[in-house]
């Protein structure tokens, strides 16, 4: 029972601030990336536009461990770039998570009416003024209940850091049952999974259960997206 | 006034940081006795400590990395980690990622199997069954020049070497090729099992460091190797690593590493040695 007790200290202890730290990074770097992705998308000039959407389909359509591995292992054999492990990893996901993050932007952008811009540029609004004030304001509303989503598969995401020798809470686990192994009379692999599983579904469910406040704090009363839009 | 603390800050710090050379070391901490967390996460054994006891008498200090056996070699070659410490055995195929120091290890192979199984080496090996190993160790090594002469064998590889012994239990697979003292270590845990046999292929194990050496550590680590041989301080390593129990090892680290701390080679390999055999 001790032994579990342990187990768990140092998945909190030596794994977990590594799994959040990489979780934060790849949130702030898809933020920073994915939002002027998306308003490029929407309201930039056509080349730019191809541009966006040529970087999001690349980094939707390439599994994440692959990313990873490009990153840390292959660009440091061929072109001698020699990233840390934790460094690969939070380049490789971010822009990954950068690319999702952008179509959550992009359909909160493209769920305010057209009209409003339109009435904000007859009102005399330059265009950037109009997505400051009116836009957006509803478009950052709008997309944190799909963000909490992004954000759930990004924690989860950070196992595959594992991959690559990141010393998160996935490869933590990995150490405490291969030890376990080893020692007479103790075989309780599946606790230390179920122990690795717990701590993940508690910070998904903490981050969520954040988001979910922030939704609420940040709710307009009156201001409504439902069916048609009121005029 | 401020200039002046900063300018003394400065070089308080770049007195410190001239004090010791710190090099990362690579180590696939998943493979008793050579390489293994406790319980508390500290990490432990046979290579470990030899690296602790060379930092102490070159004068280096060292910061382990747990690292994945399948690009140990491909890092350290490239420069990503500076030495290499991980049970590995020195072949020609390594070498040319990798530079070797002197051999410090002989060690062999043997071939796990579950006590029940009625199989023995012979058959383990050549009766059409299953045969797991690490991917890229010698031991697959062995399975696969095995399967190139066409006997009767499967191999089936992991990246991790307990995954293969869980698997062997698990009964998904019928044996387990690997390096003599983790078979045993293995064994000695698990009561379903047994060392079938061992294959004597007198292997050498090395520390590796980049291709060419370019921090001229090979020599500070094959002259530490020599110094704790002469100081007795290597047979008492290998007394404490080498078929003892892993949780009295893990206890009789605890109680000696204050002596490294200290810088007292000597007397940490003795304590070890001697709480670990009692």
């Amino acid at each position: 029972m001790s032994t579990i007790w342990q187990s768990l200290e140092l998945l909190v202890t030596k794994g977990l601030p590594t799994t959040v730290l990489l979780t934060l990074g790849l949130l702030g770097a898809g933020l920073a990336l994915g939002f002027p992705i998306a308003f490029l998308q929407v309201y930039g000039y056509r080349p730019f536009r191809w541009l966006c959407r040529g970087y999001e389909q690349l980094f939707r359509g390439i599994p994440a461990l692959v990313l990873i591995l490009i990153f840390h292992s292959g660009l440091a054999r061929s072109f001698g770039i020699l990233l840390p492990a934790f460094t690969s990893a939070l380049i490789a996901l971010g822009l990954r998570s950068s690319a999702y993050q952008s179509q959550i932007f992009r359909g909160a952008i493209q769920s305010v009416p057209q009209g409003q811009m339109m009435a904000a540029r007859a009102l005399g609004m330059s265009k950037l003024q109009a997505i400051r004030s009116i836009i957006l304001p509803q478009a950052l509303r709008l997309s944190i209940p799909p963000w909490t989503n992004e954000f759930s598969s990004v924690l989860k995401d950070t196992s595959l850091a594992s991959a690559i020798g990141v010393l998160e809470l996935t490869k933590q686990g990995t150490l405490i049952f291969t030890r376990i192994q080893f020692v007479k009379g103790v075989n309780y692999i599946l606790v230390i999974l179920i122990l690795v599983a717990l701590v993940y579904l508690v910070l998904t469910y903490m981050g969520n259960a954040g988001l979910a406040l922030l939704e609420r704090r940040l709710r307009i009363p009156g201001f409504e997206m439902k069916g048609k839009v009121e005029r | 006034m401020k200039k002046a603390l900063l300018a003394v800050l400065l070089t308080g710090l770049f007195a410190v940081s001239g004090l010791a050379q710190v090099y990362d070391v690579a180590s696939d901490t998943t493979w008793p006795p050579f390489e293994w967390a406790d319980a508390e996460g500290n990490l432990l054994g046979f290579d470990l400590d030899v690296m602790r006891c060379i930092a102490v008498l070159q004068g280096f200090e060292i910061n382990i990395i747990s690292y994945d056996w399948d690009i140990i070699f491909d890092d350290v070659g490239i420069g990503r980690a500076d030495i290499g410490a991980s049970g590995a055995t020195i072949t020609d195929e390594r070498e040319l990622k990798v530079d070797f120091s002197a051999p410090y290890w002989t060690s062999d192979q043997a071939v796990l199997i579950r006590a029940d199984s009625g199989l023995n080496i012979v058959t383990a090996l050549s009766g059409g069954y299953t045969v797991g190993a690490q991917i890229e160790t010698t031991g697959a090594g062995f399975v696969q020049g095995l399967l190139d002469d066409g006997v009767d064998v499967i191999l089936q590889e992991y990246t991790l070497y307990p995954l293969a012994v869980l698997d062997l239990i698990n009964g998904n697979i019928d044996a387990v090729i690997q390096d003599e003292p983790a078979s045993q270590a293995s064994a000695t845990a698990e009561a379903d099992l047994t060392v079938a046999g061992v294959i004597k292929t007198n292997e050498n194990f090395g520390f590796f460091v980049a291709e060419g050496d370019p921090e001229g550590l090979l020599p500070l680590l094959n002259d530490g190797v020599d110094q704790l041989k002469a100081l007795g301080a290597y047979d008492n390593l290998v007394r404490a690593y080498m078929g003892t129990d892993l949780t009295k090892v893990e206890a009789a680290w605890k109680a000696s590493i204050g002596f490294l701390e200290e810088g007292d080679v000597v007397g940490f390999a003795l304590n070890l040695a001697t709480l670990a055999n009692q």
